[in-house]
């Protein structure tokens, strides 16, 4: 009997144990999907970005049950289209990914999300946004539309080899009478790069070049980022209080003279570089410096394609040094969002959608992968372990992006953004290609910029702009008449 | 005798000389066509070749012109991860069908033209303004009409405007054919007991088969190659090849040469293939049309 009890009561403890094992493990108790069997619809303006969407997709299904069907639109036709689709009053989209520049534009056409993070319980992790991101990435008329999905910013990178070899620095003190370093001013990157152009500064034989550059003229707005960080840095802004462009002021025609007087020390065929070509030579070792969008960061430190993995370095971008202090102003260029259409007839879906694939961990994902190019927007991603060691001077590259946070300069993010930067990157590269001098190529773009003003509704665009004005005085950027002719 | 002799030694020279030369001039024109032969076939040899690299090959230096181990893993992940197989079929359903309305609209149109003036000359006027019309300044009006009638993202709508916008030099290029096609013929068939219908069909058709072989290619390859259109009025299940092309290729490629320089390949081939099998017709077309008075 005694054994009968003894037998009883152990079975009894080992079915207990057995029991409460199998209901503590996740993977045995089969996850509820409150929307199994639902697909919603996103918009997208590139191959890469639709592949960071299938980084979470598995997750979001097993989570959510959801599935996403991934539209691409080409990146020069994106605006267009979309906005084609909009104001028409209606579209085929529930999840939109969009640029924040254009938020005037689609703002409208974004359902608000605060009323459904009160009705759905949903965490946005809000606090966990970088503080620059959250203030002029996601609100239309003062509500909360859109998440971020890119941080997309501009930081410098360099190749130690050829600002640490012994005989570059001697050489460069003796010409320039100062220690070669990694430039703080845009003074100093002009010289490295007419120091650095034509001869083998790795040591080589070979011919490489001074720096690189994206200059080509695109929806993408490459030669306008490039031109743009000077600009600021020489005191510039976009317009006026009353809408007047201040793009041909003496900042502008510093930053662009500057530009084109140092453009034989970039590789032939700059003018026509888009993002990928610079970062490509950078890697590959053939140009010592490099300002350019943090997802190159990624492919630097990739060992299968990158000869400079451990041999960069990673800062903020250049400025100008005004009375005895260097003020920088590194670019917004100008990232990604991504928001619900108040169209979609899929409303809730989607918001949860939205949640989840801006969850700090599924973010992660996304911006700690190269392929995608999508580049960090949350505090948790620059702190996360996994990201700070994913290769050699990782933490010091997330560092750089977040040492750059506090100098950022937003788009013009006012009706027709996408039209007044596309007007002046051309211009931009008339200069650059010498066909036009650069104060009347600025002062053309300025006359263009006056015409999206007059058809766009000049009292409507000075009373969106003077939000904006505002917005960039709390962030410390004012035009500053005096500072083009002081900055050294 | 003297005299004679250093005659056909001269003449010898001169035969001599002037083979020399003729072998220079060869040698030149073979030369000037594979230096042609290169710029224009280097680009896309390196396109056809990039496809087949892996990653680590795009940027090498030197270049990697052939890749040791070519693999088809771009054009795998072209069809698995970027939904090509659906673009591809869109692209060759679109690409066919137009193909095949152009002719069957086209043919009567000229044929009514060239036998009975049909509309007068208003007509071929009118047909004429059409193509003179830029398609940027029909594609705002067209989506909203389209929009309307609810019709966007609808392969019968996005050929119905292919049809429209291919229709005018069809008509033109067939209607010349068609006027230098003897009449008496046809009505040698007609008196022999064919209806007009059966005459067309069975005696016209197959002599002007050249010149409907070039109104086939050129639809064909118009609406695989055409963008604007493709961009506007289509969704998510009817985007052509072209855009998915575009969508590699604009707005910062990364790491997605490979299946950029695959969907280009893809992209250039059913025209390429078209082409070749129409090849035989397009030839004597373009001579008949380029010797017609």
């Amino acid at each position: 009997m005694r054994r009968f009890w003894s037998a009883t009561a152990v079975a009894l403890l080992l079915g207990g144990l057995i029991t409460l094992g199998w209901l503590t493990l996740p993977d045995r108790v089969p996850a509820a999907r409150p929307y199994e069997g639902q697909t919603i619809r996103a918009v997208v303006n590139a191959e890469f970005v639709k592949y960071s969407l299938t980084l979470v997709e598995q997750d979001l299904y097993d989570k959510l049950g959801v599935k996403i069907e991934t539209e691409v639109i080409p990146a020069d036709a994106f605006v267009a289209k979309t906005l084609l689709e909009f104001n028409s009053g209606g579209s085929p989209w529930d999840l939109v990914m969009f640029g924040p520049s254009n938020m005037p534009d689609y703002g409208r056409h974004f359902e608000p999300l605060e009323p459904w993070v009160e009705k759905l319980k949903l965490d946005f992790a809000m606090d966990d946004i970088v503080p620059v991101f959250a203030k002029v990435m996601l609100r239309y008329q003062g509500k909360l539309v859109s998440m971020p999905y890119d941080g997309d910013i501009h930081i410098m990178y360099w190749n130690k080899v050829a600002f640490e070899r012994p005989d570059n620095r001697a050489k460069f003190k003796a010409k320039y009478k100062y220690d070669l370093q990694p430039p703080k001013t845009w003074k100093q990157w002009d010289d490295a790069a007419e120091f650095f152009h034509g001869w083998g500064w790795d040591g080589s034989q070979a011919k490489l070049f001074g720096a690189g550059a994206s200059y080509k003229p695109s929806g993408s707005g490459f030669s306008y980022y490039w031109w743009r960080q000077r600009f600021f840095a020489y005191g510039g802004n976009y317009f006026d209080a009353n809408m007047k462009p201040l793009i041909n002021s003496a900042a502008g025609v510093r930053a662009l003279e500057e530009m084109v007087r140092t453009m034989p020390y970039y590789p032939p065929g700059v003018l026509l570089f888009e993002s990928e070509e610079p970062k490509t030579m950078l890697i590959k070792g053939e140009v010592p410096l490099l300002h350019s969008w943090t997802s190159t960061g990624k492919r630097v430190g990739n060992p299968g394609e990158s000869l400079i993995v451990g041999k960069a370095g990673f800062g903020i971008v250049p400025g100008a040094e005004i009375d005895g202090k260097v003020v920088h102003r590194p670019a917004i260029t100008p990232g990604r969002g991504m928001a619900v259409s108040k169209y979609s007839k899929k409303k809730e879906v989607t918001m949860k959608v939205l949640e989840f694939i801006s969850l700090p961990d599924q973010s992660l994902k996304i911006v700690m992968d190269a392929k995608t190019i999508m580049d960090p927007w949350r505090v948790s991603h620059l702190r996360s372990e996994k990201f700070r060691k994913l290769f050699p001077d990782a933490d010091k590259y997330l560092d750089a992006i977040e040492q750059s946070f506090p100098y950022l300069v937003p788009d013009p993010v006012i009706p027709a953004a996408d039209e007044y930067q596309r007007k002046l990157a051309f211009e931009i590269t008339e200069a650059l290609a010498k066909r036009k001098y650069p104060k009347d190529a600025l002062d053309s773009a300025a006359r263009e910029w006056d015409k999206v003003t007059e058809r766009r509704g000049p009292e409507k665009q000075k009373a969106a702009w003077g939000e904006k004005l505002a917005e960039m005085k709390s962030l410390g950027i004012e035009y500053r008449a005096d500072w083009a002719a002081k900055a050294k | 005798m003297a005299i004679a002799l250093a005659r056909s030694v001269v003449v010898t020279q001169r035969a001599k000389r002037h083979r020399l030369w003729r072998r220079v001039g060869h040698g030149l024109t073979y030369l000037g066509l594979a230096v042609a032969l290169v710029f224009f076939l280097g680009p896309f040899f390196w396109i056809v070749t990039t496809s087949l690299k892996g990653n680590e090959d795009f940027f090498a230096f030197p270049p990697v012109w052939i890749p040791l181990e070519p693999s088809l893993k771009h054009y795998a992940a072209l069809f698995t991860r970027s939904s090509g197989a659906r673009y591809f079929t869109n692209s060759m359903v679109l690409s066919t069908l137009s193909m095949v309305a152009a002719l069957v609209v086209s043919l009567p149109t000229a044929y009514s033209i060239a036998r009975w003036r049909f509309g007068g000359g208003l007509l071929s006027i009118f047909l004429l303004a059409l193509r003179m019309l830029p398609a940027i300044a029909l594609i705002i009006p067209i989506y909203i009409v389209y929009k309307l009638l609810g019709v966007t993202n609808n392969y019968l709508a996005l050929i119905v405007i292919y049809t429209v916008l291919y229709l005018p030099f069809a008509v033109w290029l067939l209607v010349g054919f068609l006027r230098d096609f003897p009449v008496e013929i046809e009505e040698a068939a007609m008196i022999d007991g064919c209806s007009r219908l059966r005459a067309l069909v069975q005696v016209v058709v197959p002599i002007i088969a050249p010149g409907m072989a070039v109104v086939a290619l050129f639809a064909f390859i118009a609406t695989w190659n055409e963008f604007l259109f493709a961009i506007v009025l289509t969704g998510i299940e009817t985007k052509t090849m072209m855009v998915l092309v575009t969508s590699f290729t604009s707005g910062g490629t990364d790491m997605f040469y490979g299946e950029a320089s695959a969907s280009v390949v893809l992209g250039v081939l059913p025209a390429f293939a078209v082409a070749f099998m129409l090849q035989r017709y397009l030839v004597k077309g373009l001579a008949l049309g380029g010797t017609r008075g």
